[in-house]
This record gives C-alpha cells, sequence and structure tokens, in this order.
C-alpha cells in the first residue's frame, strides 16, 4: 500500500519537452516508473525518452487513460494547464513550479475543489512511493535509491529538500518509507500536512508519520489540532526548521516564502510546542529524529 | 511580497473609479510647500515609504498653511523612519471626516480566497482591533470566479452596522477595491481610515498595498517600480542583497538564489534550497556559531549564479570562513555548485590555510563534485555525516582557525 500513487497511477507530463521535464522523463523511467504520455502543444507526434507527446490533454486521456498529471510548465502557464487537467478529469495534479502568482493559485484550487481533484503543490519536488518503484517529479533526482526506500514510514514535507534529507535520515535509522509528499513551500498549497496525514491514517503500509515543517502559515497549528481531536492516530513525528527566525524581525522571509512570522503564528517554537501538547513526537535536529524513528519502529 | 508606496498605491485606486482625497509627491521642502500652496487647504504630510505604522514612527504630520507644510516635510525628508530612508513624502489634502471606517481585502491563506475585511472602528492598527474588538470585524470571502458583487459588498456594510444611507456609495467602493485588488495582482490593499465627510463622501486617506512579486511578468508597470527581494526583509536590501538579487534575476528560469545579509557573524553559509538552510542556520547556532548571513541557493542553478552568490557571501566584513551544504540533492548539480565556490575563492584570492572551507554536498553528480572540491584542496564529504555534523565541524574549524592565527600572531 502507499498514498496517492501506486500500480494504477498512469502518469502524463503537461510541457513535457522543456529541459527539467525531459529530465525528470528520464531519471523516472530509469527509476522504473512509467510514464504514458507527455503534453505540449503543437509537439504532438514527437516522443520524449520514447514517451508519446499530444498536443492535447484530452488525446492524451484517450490513447492512455491518464489518471495523473504533472504540471511542468512556467509560472504563467501554470493555471491554463491545471483547467485543462480538471476539465480532463484527472484525480492527482503535481504541480512542481515555483512562483505561480497567487491570484492564479486561488482559482485554480477552487477549480479543483469543485471537480473533486487533489492538487499537490505548487512549489513540490514530487511524491514518491519506492514499493511500487512509483514516482510523481524530480523528487529522488537521478539516483532515488539513494534516499528512498520502502518501509513503513509516511513522509510529509514542506521543503523539497529536506524531503530527501529527511527520507536518508529514515534509512540510516534502518527504515524506509511508504510514501514521501514534498506538499510545497508555498503558503497556498493543494494539500495540506493535515490533509496527508488523513491518508496516511487509512494506508495499512504506514506504522508513523514524519513531518519536517518551517516558520510561517497555520499548517502546524492545523495539524497539532487534528492530532490532539483523536488520540487513536498512528504515532507522528515532527520537526521545525528556523527557529533562529524567532531572532529576527518582525516581517522578515526566510526559507520558502511562506515562512513570514506575524505577531506569535508562525513561531517554529510555538508550533513545536502546539504539535508536542497535542501527543506528537518532536525532534529538534536530525539525529534526534533518527533516534525517535527507531524508538518507535525497533 | 512588493509593498507599493501610498501615492502608487492612490493612483491606481484612483485609476480604479474611486473618490481620493488631492495629493502630491514632494521631494523638498520647497515642493511641500508649493503642493501645499496649489491645494489651498489644511494638508497632512506623510514619510513616502514602504511600511505601515508611520503614524507611531513619527511620519505623519498635519500643516494649516504652506509654510507649515514646509517645515513639517523638512522634519520628515531624509530621516530613517522603520528602517527605510525618506527621500520624498506624500502631501494630501486632509478631509473633514465625521466618522472613520476599515476596509481592506487580502488573500487569506487558510481559506484560499480573498476576504474582505470591513469594520465600523476605523484608524486602529488591524491587528489590535482583531484582538480588542474581535466583533467589530467582519469578513467575507470572494469567489475568485464571480468576483464581488456591490449587493454582497452592502450585506457586508450593513452586517458591519454602518448607517443605511452610506449603504449605496459603500457597495460601490468596495466593489471597486476588490477590482483593482485582482487587476494589480495585489495580496493586501488596505483603507484605514476610511472618512466619511460631513457630505456624506467616502474617501480612503490612507492606503496600503502589497503586490505579488511573481505576477510582476504580466505588470509591467508595477514591476518597473517595485524592488523585487525586498519582500523578503524587514530593512532596504543592502549593497549585497541587491548584488544577489541581480545575479538571480540575470537568469529567472534557471535556480534560485536568495541571500539576506546578518549583523555580523563570521560563518559565510552557503546553502540551500530552503528548508536545509534553516536547519543549517539552526545547526550552526546550536553548535556556537555564528552565521554572517543566511542563503538559499537551489533548484538546480548555473555555475554562474553559484559564483554570484558565493562571491557576495564571501566579500562581506567579518567573514573567516565557508560551510557549503545542501541537503541531498534532487535536481542541483553538485558539481556546478563546486565550480561556482571554487571560481569565487580563487577570485578573491582566499587562502584556505587561514580561512577554513567545509563543503557537505551530496546528490546528482556528487562524485565530481567530490574531485572538484578535493582538487583545490577544501574538506569535503558526501553523505557520510549528516547536515548537523557538518555544522558541527565547521564551528570547529573556525576555532582551529582562530586558535592557529592567534598563535601566529604571538610568534611576530
Amino acid at each position: 500500500m502507499s498514498i496517492l500513487l501506486n500500480n494504477d497511477s498512469r502518469i502524463a507530463i503537461q510541457g513535457i519537452t522543456g529541459r527539467e521535464a525531459s529530465m525528470v522523463t528520464r531519471h523516472t523511467l530509469a527509476y522504473g516508473s512509467s510514464i504514458m504520455a507527455g503534453v505540449r502543444p503543437g509537439k504532438g507526434g514527437q516522443t520524449v525518452e520514447g514517451v508519446p507527446v499530444y498536443d492535447t490533454l484530452a488525446t492524451a486521456c484517450q490513447e492512455h487513460g491518464i489518471n495523473t498529471t504533472i504540471i511542468y510548465v512556467p509560472p504563467a502557464a501554470v493555471y491554463d494547464a491545471v483547467a485543462e487537467a480538471v476539465h480532463n478529469g484527472i484525480r492527482l495534479i503535481n504541480i512542481p513550479t515555483e512562483n505561480v502568482p497567487q491570484h492564479d493559485t486561488i482559482k485554480l484550487m477552487a477549480l479543483a475543489r469543485s471537480a473533486g481533484a487533489r492538487i499537490v503543490g505548487p512549489n513540490s519536488l514530487g511524491i514518491i512511493s519506492p514499493h511500487h518503484r512509483a514516482k510523481l517529479g524530480a523528487i529522488g533526482g537521478d539516483n532515488p535509491d539513494k534516499c528512498f526506500v520502502p518501509g513503513p514510514v509516511g513522509l510529509i514535507s514542506r521543503s523539497g529538500g529536506m524531503t530527501a534529507e529527511v527520507a536518508w535520515t529514515v534509512k540510516q535509522a534502518g527504515y524506509g518509507v511508504s510514501t514521501a509528499v514534498s506538499i510545497g513551500g508555498d503558503a497556498l498549497i493543494g494539500s495540506s500536512p493535515r490533509d496527508l496525514m488523513e491518508l496516511f491514517q487509512a494506508d495499512d503500509e504506514t506504522k508513523l508519520v514524519v513531518y519536517f515543517g518551517e516558520p510561517g502559515t497555520t499548517f502546524e497549528e492545523d495539524l497539532a489540532d487534528y492530532v490532539s481531536a483523536d488520540k487513536e492516530l498512528k504515532p507522528l513525528l515532527c520537526m521545525v526548521g528556523g527557529r533562529f527566525t524567532e531572532q529576527m524581525p518582525e516581517g522578515t522571509v526566510f526559507g520558502h516564502a511562506a515562512s513570514l512570522i506575524s505577531a506569535n503564528a508562525g513561531r517554529p517554537s510555538v508550533k513545536m510546542r502546539r504539535l508536542k501538547e497535542a501527543g506528537a513526537m518532536v525532534a529538534v535536529t536530525l539525529d534526534e529524529m533518527a533516534a525517535h524513528v527507531q524508538a518507535v519502529l525497533d | 511580497m512588493a509593498r507599493l508606496l501610498e501615492n502608487q498605491a492612490l493612483d491606481l485606486l484612483q485609476r480604479g473609479g474611486m473618490l481620493v482625497p488631492r495629493y502630491e509627491v514632494a521631494a523638498s521642502p520647497e515642493e511641500a510647500r508649493d503642493a501645499a500652496e496649489q491645494m489651498g487647504v489644511p494638508v497632512v504630510i506623510k514619510a513616502l515609504i514602504p511600511t505601515g505604522k508611520r503614524g507611531k514612527a513619527g511620519g505623519i504630520l498635519f500643516a494649516s498653511t504652506p509654510d507649515e507644510a514646509a517645515s513639517c516635510a523638512e522634519k520628515i525628508l531624509g530621516t530613517m523612519l522603520n528602517s527605510f530612508r525618506v527621500n520624498s513624502v506624500l502631501i494630501e489634502e486632509r478631509l473633514e471626516v465625521t466618522q472613520e471606517l476599515y476596509l481592506s481585502a487580502a488573500i487569506d491563506h487558510r481559506a484560499q480566497a480573498t476576504s474582505i475585511i470591513a469594520s465600523r472602528t476605523g484608524g486602529v492598527d488591524v491587528e489590535t482591533l482583531r484582538v480588542e474588538h474581535p466583533d467589530a470585524l467582519k469578513h467575507l470571502y470572494v469567489d475568485p470566479y464571480l468576483g464581488l458583487s456591490e449587493f454582497e459588498a452592502r450585506q457586508l456594510w450593513h452586517e458591519v452596522g454602518v448607517d443605511a444611507h452610506l449603504l449605496q456609495r459603500l457597495g460601490a467602493l468596495t466593489a471597486q477595491l476588490y477590482r483593482t485588488f485582482v487587476s494589480a495582482d495585489a495580496f493586501i490593499l488596505e483603507l484605514n481610515p476610511l472618512v466619511v465627510s460631513p457630505d456624506g463622501d467616502v474617501t480612503p486617506v490612507a492606503a496600503l498595498m502589497g503586490v505579488d512579486d511573481a505576477a510582476m511578468f504580466r505588470q509591467p508597470e508595477l514591476a518597473a517600480t517595485v524592488q523585487v527581494g525586498l519582500e523578503r526583509s524587514w530593512k532596504a536590501l543592502t549593497e549585497l542583497e541587491k548584488q544577489v538579487v541581480a545575479v538571480n534575476e540575470a537568469e529567472p528560469y534557471r535556480g534560485t538564489a536568495r541571500y539576506t545579509e546578518m549583523e555580523g557573524g563570521d560563518i559565510g553559509l552557503f546553502c540551500g534550497g530552503g528548508g536545509a538552510s534553516l536547519v543549517l542556520f539552526d545547526a550552526l547556532q546550536h553548535a556556537g556559531g555564528q552565521p554572517a548571513n543566511y542563503c538559499e541557493v537551489g533548484g538546480n542553478p548555473t555555475v554562474e549564479k553559484v559564483y554570484g552568490t558565493a562571491k557576495a557571501i564571501l566579500s562581506k566584513k567579518g567573514v573567516k570562513g565557508l560551510l557549503v551544504a545542501h541537503s541531498i540533492t534532487n535536481n542541483t548539480q553538485t558539481d556546478a555548485v563546486a565550480e561556482g565556490v571554487i571560481r569565487a575563492i580563487d577570485d578573491l584570492g582566499i587562502d584556505l590555510a587561514t580561512f577554513p572551507v567545509l563543503a557537505r554536498e551530496a546528490g546528482v553528480n556528487e562524485e565530481r563534485a567530490e574531485q572538484l572540491f578535493r582538487a583545490r584542496g577544501i574538506e569535503y564529504y558526501g553523505d557520510q555525516i549528516t547536515l548537523n555534523e557538518a555544522a558541527r565541524l565547521m564551528v570547529e574549524r573556525m576555532r582551529e582557525a582562530e586558535r592557529n592565527s592567534d598563535g601566529l600572531e604571538e610568534g611576530r
């Protein structure tokens, strides 16, 4: 088992002919994951790493029964590409693009909500389920096995880079991940930590959920509320980076755009305290995190 | 998120059809006097800086005559307010006020929608209002596809409890505010206070507006006037910070480089992506080190971008060592990091014998990165050590270097 990705995922890449997208296509195929189709208006009939390219997503869907897409297009084109995905009945849409205008994000999320489609991102590095050798996006790079091996840990991270570092920490501790999700560093994202905690809750393979958070937003506070409301949940281990930002003047942004500390909201120490009070384990360093993982799973 | 100056916000509101007070920008006391003279009425003189809370900082003064306006301008011009130098002031017609209201449009991240907030109590800091009189604030969320209709805005103001005879005007004004908010790709547009005059006109006398940096590609007029990169800082950008913004903007679609100068500190920090930078900074402090800067370099930057950023980091006064580290990379090519960093070190003629440099770079192309770093005599680690250990080792190397230089001093 896993969340979001499994053997039934039929993946297409919108914007497959771009530099990053074709590199990701190559890495993904090498990992053993399949990409059924690519879309790029005007380049239908070509192939990228052997994957057929179509002019429209509608044709790709007719030919391959696509249910999952990655949006590899520049910020200005993201809204339109997501609308195309939603209109073609895609259920899971991953957006790696950074710097999508906020008003576009608001619109595309309203659209996805009304159609019941799930968005992961924007500014997400992707999703990986090692047991199925399924991956979406750049996550894991050219060597996913270096960090991501199959195991019982569900991983949620606001930072793409830290998704790999935390998975590696879990691996060093002697375990692996069921699914790792880079949810995106923006304040406006389609799937929150709380949403994914719910999904991991229903996943048999997952025995422990590990979360890496950052300053700003109320994601951690919302997660704490969810955890404290239900004591039967799977164990949750959290680390919130950026405690140093609390020494800085208000209004400073560190890390992702969302990391804005305003008054008391958004402070890592407050988030950690809330999560601890709600019953989650908290780690101050990655070394501590490894120790916690062993303590829960050994 | 770039904040606009108040005259820019007033320009946009006026163009959107809103009634605003007469205003002029003045860069000298003489210009302030001329503007006040032309208006021929009492005026308000406001510091044009991209922050709120100007009144508290002494940046808002009142004048009844043109001479008074000139002396008020003289008081404010050239001073530092809220960490910004005041280069110009806004001379604004002072209106007669019978009532002060509050109105804003802002992106609400939790609701994932634009929120319109209205209150019968204006002129107060909204954060204060939220804490002290939460009931005085009413809000609605706008459907991004339908927009804001006047009737919805009237319902909101009715709920707020304003006089019924104001509803028609407030409904139209609120719909105008929302249209300006969306068409400028703003994330905040606050009118506080919005004043009611004796004859029933409703006019904003203070406007605070911030626009989305990410949307500047479709806002050419705004893009020309806002300082990109300022949204991440609490103060005006330093020279080195501007330098990195320029390095980053030179190749906008390939990787990201951000740099924030800290006060003091001696460890140059070249790291990324967002999360790992936070973890490293924490870890360095935890180990007793003092980072001289914060930085994020990721998203597979070019050698050029790495070089430009590393050079800025190393150019800061008081930097005595460099930590180069990323979380295990998924797409950033660690050999490009090595190349750029080494070029900056060579360029600045840095002597590795007295200036410790430590690299922890694992992930894409790590074999070549290792070769490059080692060949240049730089202490290199891949995933043999954690980010914590890298930070701890760096602090150790700094202490060793300090001991050695003390030894040298004594030997002389």
